[in-house]
């Protein structure tokens, strides 16, 4: 036998060996396990301190007993089934506090995760049984290390959702969620979509405008589907850190014309316009970009049994004392706000739409093209009579006749579209008032 | 050694000896050293009732009997020749192949205590065996790994043996049981490929399985499939599938193939293919003077041990190294882009961008297994069995590795050059960087493009005849690289000349650069090359319909594909003939 086959035979049989003992360590040393052993040295300290405290020797006997039997505690992977709504959600493994079966009373006296027990008193009223843990928090369920669970790892779309974002969980399922007090955030979230007019173009189950894509369940939109034709090379982001969540953060604390680029020039045939969508990013502080994302991360598609829905009647509508207030109220309604600005200031961009201060021979053309811009109503309702701003508004105004500033440019994202069927009536006619009570006033003839 | 360091025995030994006495009914001792207790086991009944044959003396006869008395060693000889154990002669492919196939029973087996076929399951299931199942992640990997090793360790083999031509008589047909295995092994590893119900599996899987939707008259895509009344709902792919997309009914049927019927057929073949390298003795290479044969035990089976050895090991440490993917479940109305095929079938979906489904999908890797199998019947080139034979079969062996080649470099292409929308990415750039449509095509009228065909096959296969000398291959390399560059530089310069001048090719060939110019060229090199100068000057005598034509229809068909590669690429020509009324196009 030559010798390094024997060499060869030794070498084999001591990396089978070696790396057999490895598979077995690493198997054994998951990380689960020392959070779990943990808490159990956390207890039998508390246990510890209450025994040297302890006088009556049949308390301290039972403690003692208490004690060892934390010591001796076996570490297992610990899981929550929950039928109802499909769910096996392990975090208990490591937050072992929040196990109902082995910490009824699902209080610590920790502090620190994942030792503590369930802040405020939200798990009286959802027995963690009945709901589990992800259907509120999101992370995945099934996994056992702290990334893996917490998501935030490539190919789990759902991580988890921390302060703010957590209060759309209480919006997924509570119809009337203005009125929790945890909820705040979710409510002025929604409350600053209706001002900026989003519903203008991104309706919400159905109702709303049809120029964005409809947002009922954009918390659950496919990642992938999301980041096809999305630059991220002018944000710090990469693909990994991309969630849903930093999605929509990304449209309103970024501009979208950087997000989704198009090819304005057509280097790649018949040019494209960038993202339609308005730069709210110039108006929107950081606390009302969550808030409003907040309040879209509870459009999820998860449908629920009909018990864990909290009904609640529709909002009547509000009435006003004077026509102008109610045009007011219709204009934000409706979205107008999205394209001709909260209460009509300014019109937004329209990408190669004309707009002030563009200048055909300039160097950077997409720069000009982004000048465009939708028309401010404040100075040009006035030059229409009341029969054509009502013949405006029903018919609206579609792309192929918006002027282009470039001919040859990609047609501009945005258009008015034909209101007649949404706004009628009483509502239209005081939308006019409203638009002619704050238009300029132009020269009587 | 140790009786004489013994303390003397106590007399409490004496009282179990006296006791195993009376158990065993006769005159017991107790061992005093290493060799009695040996002796004591192995002359035991029990140990005689298991293992046949009796005390292990090390001589011939024993190391014989080793092998032909125990039933997991005896497909082996009990001698060998000792070049059949030289590691640079056989790669230990076959053997190591047939080890991983045995890793992935048994990792398989493992994985089915906890995996359900269901939709609804299967990918729950996945998650377990990563986060809650103990060794879950070890056997998943090891399983994930094994079989893409198995796929590499399988192709290296068939390489091998055709480098060593030990595929010629009278091992011919089980090369061809070879051939099948191989098949085999790939379709193995592609029904595995969906189990875990992941976008990976689904996508990878529909791309494969579209592909049998192409199959020329029974797929509903293919060729004259109109004729029979081929619809999508009951067409091959719908067999294969079960239903018109991969859903549920797919999921148990790729199942059942992967865990059950394809391994107990695999495992048939596995049988017969030992068999007959057994019967057909293990090395047909000339004997040389005073070549004595040697014991198998335990020159053979220790070689065979190391190999099985450090191949586990290797993939004990690809197991422990890298977790065996999963992506988001399964979801049939998020398509990801691009979506691709498991990698040994990436070749093919390259070749898409070049030809119709049915030819990439369907008519190619059908002619590459049947081209495979008849390999051992064309090539009679008795010289060069059993040893590597660079200067006796310098054609056999480079059309073989050309083809080879062409394979790896087209999956190659394929996983690391593709991105979305199947654009061609270098592996170093961005994703996110859109890439401009590939230019319009255009096809060439079936009046011009069917004559071309008939006369690439024509002079393909009449030209290396005509000439009767051999022909100087230190003019004629050359001469032909010259003609290449030429012929690449004046399309070059005729379109430079001509594309502001002519509508047609400004319309069709707008664009023909540098790269065009180097793909004509290289192209052109290798057409000629393998398509003329080979075939000239080493078949031009063979018989015509035994060797000479079947030989050179393979060659012809595998250029071809490059030639269509090239006609794409720097021309935009889709079709070169075409009849769109029946889906036949070329």
């Amino acid at each position: 036998m030559p010798p390094i086959i024997k060499k060869l035979f030794i070498w084999g049989n001591l990396g089978l060996v070696l790396f057999l003992i490895a598979s077995v360590a690493r198997d054994e040393s998951r990380e689960w396990k020392k959070y779990q052993k943990k808490f159990f040295e956390l207890e039998a300290q508390e246990l510890q301190t209450k025994l040297a405290s302890s006088a009556d020797e049949e308390e301290k006997h039972s403690l003692e007993k208490q004690i060892r039997a934390k010591k001796k505690a076996g570490l297992e992977v610990r899981q929550m089934i929950v039928g109802d709504l499909n769910r096996i959600d392990r975090c208990i493994t490591c937050h072992v506090g929040m196990d109902p079966l082995s910490n009824p009373a699902l209080e610590t006296p920790f502090k620190e995760n994942p030792y503590r027990g369930h802040p405020g008193d939200f798990l009286k009223t959802h027995a963690p049984n009945k709901y589990g843990c992800t259907v509120c928090h999101q992370g995945q369920g099934l996994a056992t290390t702290v990334k893996d669970a917490h998501g935030f790892v490539k190919h789990w779309e759902e991580p988890l959702l921390k302060p703010p974002f957590i209060q759309a969980s209480c919006a997924k399922c509570h119809a009337n969620f203005e009125n929790i007090p945890y909820a705040q955030t979710a409510k002025l979230g929604k409350e600053l979509f209706t001002k900026n007019g989003c519903y203008g173009c991104h309706a919400i189950k159905g109702w709303g405008g049809i120029i964005s894509e409809d947002l009922g369940e954009i918390a659950s939109k496919p990642l992938s589907r999301a980041l096809a034709g999305l630059d991220l090379s002018k944000t710090k982001l990469s693909e990994d850190q991309m969630n849903i969540q930093t999605y929509i953060m990304l449209h309103l604390t970024k501009d979208p014309m950087e997000l989704v680029p198009g090819d304005p020039l057509g280097h790649m045939g018949d040019p494209i316009s960038p993202s339609g969508m308005p730069p709210f990013y110039l108006e929107l502080k950081e606390d009302e970009a969550k808030a409003i994302a907040t309040y879209l991360m509870s459009m999820a598609s998860e449908k629920m049994p009909h018990d864990y829905y909290v009904y609640a009647p529709p909002k009547p509508e509000p009435s006003f004392d004077s026509p102008a207030e109610r045009g007011k109220y219709v204009y934000q309604k409706y979205g107008c706000a999205a394209c001709h600005g909260v209460e009509a200031k300014d019109g937004h961009r329209n990408f190669n739409a004309q707009g002030p201060g563009q200048d055909p021979n300039a160097e950077d053309q997409i720069a000009q093209m982004a000048k465009g811009k939708e028309p401010n109503l404040r100075e040009t309702a006035g030059t229409f009579t009341r029969e054509e701003l009502r013949v405006k508004i029903q018919n609206g105004v579609p792309s192929t006749d918006i002027v282009k500033f470039k001919a040859d440019g990609p047609t501009p994202p945005l258009y008015m579209p034909a209101w007649k069927d949404k706004i009628k009536g009483q509502e239209l006619e005081d939308l006019i008032t409203y638009l002619l009570s704050i238009a300029k006033k132009g020269e009587e003839w | 050694m140790a009786g004489s360091t013994q303390t003397p025995e106590t007399p409490k030994t004496n009282g179990l000896e006296a006791l195993l006495a009376k158990i065993t009914g006769n005159g017991f001792k107790l061992p005093s050293n290493a060799d009695e207790a040996k002796k004591l086991v192995t002359n035991s009944q029990v140990w005689r009732s298991v293992f046949r044959g009796g005390v292990w003396k090390n001589t011939p006869r024993d190391r014989a009997a080793h092998i032909i008395g125990n039933v997991w060693l005896h497909l082996h000889p009990v001698r060998v020749r000792p070049r059949a154990l030289k590691i640079t002669y056989s790669w230990g492919m076959g053997g190591i192949s047939f080890w991983l196939f045995l890793l992935l029973t048994i990792s398989g087996i493992l994985l089915m205590f906890y995996y359900r076929p269901s939709p609804d399951m299967a990918y729950r299931d996945m998650k377990d065996l990563e986060f809650a199942v103990s060794y879950g992640w070890f056997w998943r990997n090891m399983h994930r790994w094994g079989a893409h090793a198995m796929v590499i360790t399988v192709i290296l083999h068939m390489i091998r043996v055709f480098l060593t031509g030990a595929y010629k008589s009278p091992r011919e047909f089980n090369w061809v049981i070879g051939v099948v295995l191989l098949s085999l092994t790939l379709f193995l590893s592609f029904t595995g490929y969906l189990l875990p119900w992941d976008q990976l599996a689904l996508w990878a899987v529909t791309v494969g399985t579209n592909m049998a939707g192409a199959t020329p008259f029974l797929g509903n895509e293919g060729p004259f499939s109109a004729l029979l009344n081929i619809r999508i709902n009951n067409d091959v792919r719908f067999g294969l599938l079960g239903g018109t997309t991969v859903g549920e009914a797919t999921l148990i049927r790729f199942y059942v193939l992967h865990c059950v019927f394809v391994p107990v057929i695999a495992g048939a073949l596995l049988m017969l293919h030992f068999w007959r390298i057994r019967k057909d003795s293990f090395s047909a290479a000339p004997y040389s003077p005073n070549e004595e044969k040697v014991e198998v035990w335990p020159n053979l089976i220790a070689r065979e041990y190391v190999a099985a050895a450090l191949t586990t090991v290797a993939i004990l440490v690809w197991t422990l190294l890298i977790n065996a993917p999963l992506e988001e479940a399964a979801n049939p109305t998020v398509t990801p882009n691009p979506s691709k095929a498991p990698w040994y079938f990436l070749g093919l979906q390259e070749l898409l961008v070049y030809f119709d489904p049915w030819i990439a999908g369907v008519l190619l890797p059908n002619l590459i297994i049947v081209g495979l199998c008849a390999i051992p019947y064309i090539d009679r080139n008795p010289k060069g069995v059993g040893y590597y034979a660079w200067k006796e079969r310098p054609f056999a062996n480079t059309m073989f590795l050309f083809g080879v080649a062409m394979w790896f470099i087209l999956i190659y292409i394929g996983y690391a050059c593709r991105g979305p929308a199947w654009a061609w990415y270098w592996p170093w750039e961005n994703w996110n960087v859109h890439k401009a449509p590939p230019p319009a095509t255009w096809n060439i009228p079936n009046l011009v493009g069917g004559p071309m065909m008939a006369l690439y096959f024509a002079l393909g296969i009449g030209l290396p005849r005509l000439i009767k000398k051999e022909l100087d291959w230190r003019v004629a390399i050359p001469t032909t690289a010259l003609l290449s560059i030429t012929a690449g530089l004046s399309l070059k310069i005729f379109h430079t000349l001509l594309v502001n001048k002519m509508d047609f090719i400004a319309q069709n060939i707008p664009h023909f650069g540098l790269g065009g110019f180097v793909l004509v060229s290289v192209f052109l090199f290798i057409t000629i090359f393998f398509g003329f100068l080979m075939p000239q000057r080493y078949i031009r005598e063979a018989p015509f319909f035994a060797i000479y034509g079947p030989t050179m229809t393979l060659a012809l068909l595998t250029i071809g594909v490059i030639l269509k590669m090239g006609a794409r690429l720097g021309f935009n020509i889709k079709y070169v003939f075409s009849i769109p009324q029946v889906n036949f196009n070329i």
